[in-house]
């Protein structure tokens, strides 16, 4: 093993949380076509090896753990949106903040001076009254939280009633894809070099 | 807070996964390999996050794998210095504040990062902090009215700032065994390890700073 980029890019929560629930419902998906493999092969009384993929006990710990964390009610997760983020980070390019700052912008969705005060090193001298235009355009950003955390539970509580229904696995997939088609590296934003880019690089030094 | 690592290795997909498509099996070994795993210098790996360059796979003499030698990138929790986190409280004691990410909970403050100032209650088994107040030794502080005591309870969710973080590499060396009996071995020490610091303006549980405005701020 060689680590060759200890810091290719840096992920906001955002990223981070949609691919884990990508890969949710894939495993979700893949234990309920299992499932019907195997009571087909019963109730036909053949047995056919397709190949079985062994569940990784490691990854779905820290998959569930980690979409907890990144979903629970003091994260701005539930009221963020991709359309939201890249409308943020493209906005926010106007003011002098540093790549870090900016993460953590959209990280933390800062809405009272108070917590921005944290995030952004001297924050009265660099911005002074420009600071209120950044927390608008912080909770402009912000969809109504209730509506994706709805969205949410009524999801889940199909799931648990009809656990049949794959209906809901494919249309999140489907966003999935959309998703990449759009998707937002937060590296490429701002200064220089995106991530692909520096892959690249990184080949052409060997 | 996630970054993605870059990283090369090679890895063996057994027989039986043949069937799958192989980029689903390469990624698959890769995952059982690292999630949830602590890389040395890196920090906490999360998933595959995709496969840059999957070369041929070979058969070596001696085994029916089929081996790879793959780049590829990797989500890895490893917040930078200086980061704000929010975070849960696990436990107090005396020496500072245990935190948890839930996935996470290797994250502590230490009592010298605590804002001043600050003093444990042995009674509540939870550090509080006295705003305004003149007080200086532990004594003094204990003997402050309840009410004016801010507590940073069990459970409570937290705004710290990440002031540095530490790799360890612990060595499990061969059993110690003293008149044929094996020795307890003494605690490890965590292999990466978070110092955080509510020592400033605007961190600290989160309800203190809900509807505190930019004067409170500047009284501080």
């Amino acid at each position: 093993m060689e680590v060759i980029n200890q810091r290719a890019a840096l992920l906001s929560n955002y990223e981070v949380l949609s691919l884990l629930r990508e890969l949710e419902s894939d495993h979700l998906a893949r234990t309920k076509t299992a499932l019907r493999i195997k009571k087909e092969e019963e109730q036909a009384g053949t047995k056919t090896h397709a190949p079985q993929e062994e569940i990784c006990e490691n990854l779905r710990t820290i998959e569930v753990e980690a979409i907890q964390y990144l979903s629970a009610d003091f994260q701005p997760t539930a009221s963020q949106s991709e359309a939201g983020i890249a409308q943020l980070t493209k906005s926010l390019s106007a003011y002098e903040l540093t790549k870090a700052e900016k993460l953590q912008i959209v990280n933390l969705a800062p809405t009272e001076p108070v917590e921005l005060y944290v995030i952004v090193e001297e924050l009265e001298d660099r911005f002074g009254e420009r600071m209120d235009d950044i927390l608008s355009l912080v909770k402009s950003s912000l969809s109504e939280p209730t509506i994706p955390a709805a969205n949410g539970t009524a999801v889940d509580d199909i799931q648990l009633q009809y656990p049949s229904e794959e209906a809901h696995v494919y249309q999140e997939e489907a966003t999935w894809e959309d998703y990449q088609v759009n998707e937002v590296v937060f590296d490429d934003t701002g200064e220089g070099a995106g991530v692909e880019g520096d892959l690249d690089a990184d080949d052409d030094g060997e | 807070m996630f970054q993605l690592s870059i990283i090369k290795d090679t890895v063996a997909v057994h027989p039986s996964n043949f069937g799958l498509p192989p980029e689903h099996a390469v990624t698959n070994e890769l995952n059982k390999k690292y999630a949830n795993r602590v890389l040395h210098d890196v920090g906490l790996c999360v998933c595959v996050f995709d496969l840059s360059e999957v070369g041929e796979g070979k058969v070596r003499y001696g085994d029916g794998f089929l081996w790879y030698k793959v780049i590829f990138r990797l989500v890895v929790f490893r917040p930078f210095a200086s980061e704000v986190l929010l975070a849960k409280v696990k436990s107090s004691d005396e020496d500072g504040i245990r935190l948890t990410l839930g996935f996470f909970d290797d994250v502590h403050v230490p009592q010298m990062f605590l804002p001043e100032p600050c003093a444990f209650d042995p009674n509540e088994r939870a550090f509080f902090w006295l705003p305004n107040s003149e007080a200086t030794s532990t004594h003094d502080m204990l003997d402050s009215p309840l009410t004016d005591r801010m507590y940073i309870d069990t459970g409570e969710v937290v705004r710290v700032r990440v002031e540095h973080d530490e790799f360890n590499d612990d060595e499990p060396g061969p059993p110690k065994a003293s008149e044929g009996v094996q020795q307890q071995r003494e605690r490890r020490r965590p292999p990466y390890t978070i110092t955080c610091s509510i020592a400033e303006q605007g961190l600290g549980p989160t309800a203190w700073w809900q509807n505190a405005g930019v004067e409170a701020m500047d009284e501080g």
